[in-house]
């Protein structure tokens, strides 16, 4: 028996509440941009409604992101709820409109993460990543959140342009007072898969970033978690073979991913519980479908690319 | 504080216990998510961890 089928509720949803984003990154692996909010998204009354659910079943563990889920217009009535019925929180934001204010108000809620991409230590190589994005606004949340007594954490997704500068970066979120810099393998999926000739690092470049993670790891420990394994999507996916992971990913519309690196759906909380939805899920682990459907991704990770190409599963019919 | 030491532990309420003792064969042993277990849950997922 799997673990998941012991447990009444997942332990982490992982909530993407819209496709839109005040960037356009070229690593983005949600194909987020402006303008990119999904026609049919949960609204605010669906939304609100969702997240009492997600409370009243006893999910411990919330991750709301998206694209970036402060464009949201009621991302802080969702926060609220779910912080104030004792859903703990995780929050992962480019930190462009992540200010004081902002952090203020998270800090009455179980906050155990907010997370900032820092995509490089220097304007021009984060920009290159983040076209018209601020460095300075996005160190500026970072202290936003500290300063309030928010957990900040750091995530770096590496590629060929700003490889270099991720000691930097590490050097940096010391500095702000991470607790945790957070990163892996680039993943081919969304707009990285279509930009992928312009940003995959080298296998050099791949080989010096890991043995720099390796050499901070142990020289900043206990002062910096560093994050980085399982390494790739591959490797994750990998592991979920034998223990299918407790989490619901939940996307914009509502609907259910068997695997965040699949294309495949399981079931629609527009129109069903999350009870419903966490059995659809359980039930498609127990079958050789999904199994298949893993094992095909572990081997071919070109098919990650197809990630946001969502599908239903034909296992339990939604 | 950070993910990997903040634990909620979740209380039974009497329906549940009662549903435990009543019939203790016929019902699934229905764990309680706690949030100890959540950290390697997120860490084990890429996509997930750094999204």
């Amino acid at each position: 028996m799997n673990r998941i089928d012991q447990l009444s509720a997942p332990l982490l949803v992982c909530w993407q509440l819209t496709r839109d984003c005040d960037l356009a990154c070229l690593h983005c692996c949600t194909d987020s941009a402006p303008g990119k909010r999904l026609p049919d998204e949960l609204d605010a009354a669906e939304a609100i409604r969702l997240a009492g659910d997600i409370a009243a079943q006893g999910v411990p563990y919330v991750m709301l992101c998206g694209g970036e889920p402060m464009v949201v217009p009621h991302f802080f009535a969702l926060a609220e709820t779910l912080g104030r019925a004792g859903v703990q929180l995780k929050i992962e934001t480019n930190g462009q409109r992540f200010d004081a204010a902002s952090a203020r108000r998270l800090a009455a809620l179980p906050i155990r993460s907010i997370q900032v991409s820092l995509d490089g230590d220097t304007q021009e190589v984060y920009e290159r990543q983040r076209p018209g994005a601020s460095l300075a606004r996005a160190h500026a949340a970072c202290r936003a959140a500290h300063d309030a007594g928010l957990p900040l954490e750091i995530t770096f997704a590496p590629s060929r342009l700003n490889v270099d500068e991720a000691e930097r970066v590490i050097e940096r979120a010391l500095a702000l007072g991470a607790f945790r810099f957070n990163t892996g393998a680039l993943m081919r999926i969304g707009t990285a898969a279509r930009q992928w000739h312009r940003l995959e690092p080298s296998p050099s470049q791949y080989e010096g970033f890991r043995a720099m993670l390796d050499r901070q790891s142990r020289s900043l420990a206990g002062k910096l978690e560093l994050c980085y394994e399982p390494f790739t999507v591959s490797d994750g996916l990998r592991a979920s073979l034998a223990v299918p992971p407790a989490t619901l990913l939940v996307l914009p519309n509502g609907w259910v991913k068997v695997a965040a690196a699949l294309p495949q759906i399981c079931a629609d909380l527009r129109r069903q519980t999350l009870s419903q939805a966490w059995e659809a899920y359980r039930s498609a682990w127990r079958g050789d479908t999904v199994a298949g459907l893993v094992q095909g991704a572990v081997t071919d990770p070109l098919r990650h690319a197809q990630a946001n190409t969502w599908q239903s599963l034909v296992v339990v019919p939604f | 504080m950070n993910e990997s030491n903040v634990t909620i532990e979740t209380a039974k309420s009497a329906d549940q216990i009662k549903t435990e003792k009543a019939k203790p064969a016929q019902k699934p042993a229905w764990e309680t998510p706690k949030l100890e277990d959540v950290s390697e849950q997120v860490m084990a997922q890429p996509y997930i961890r750094f999204t």
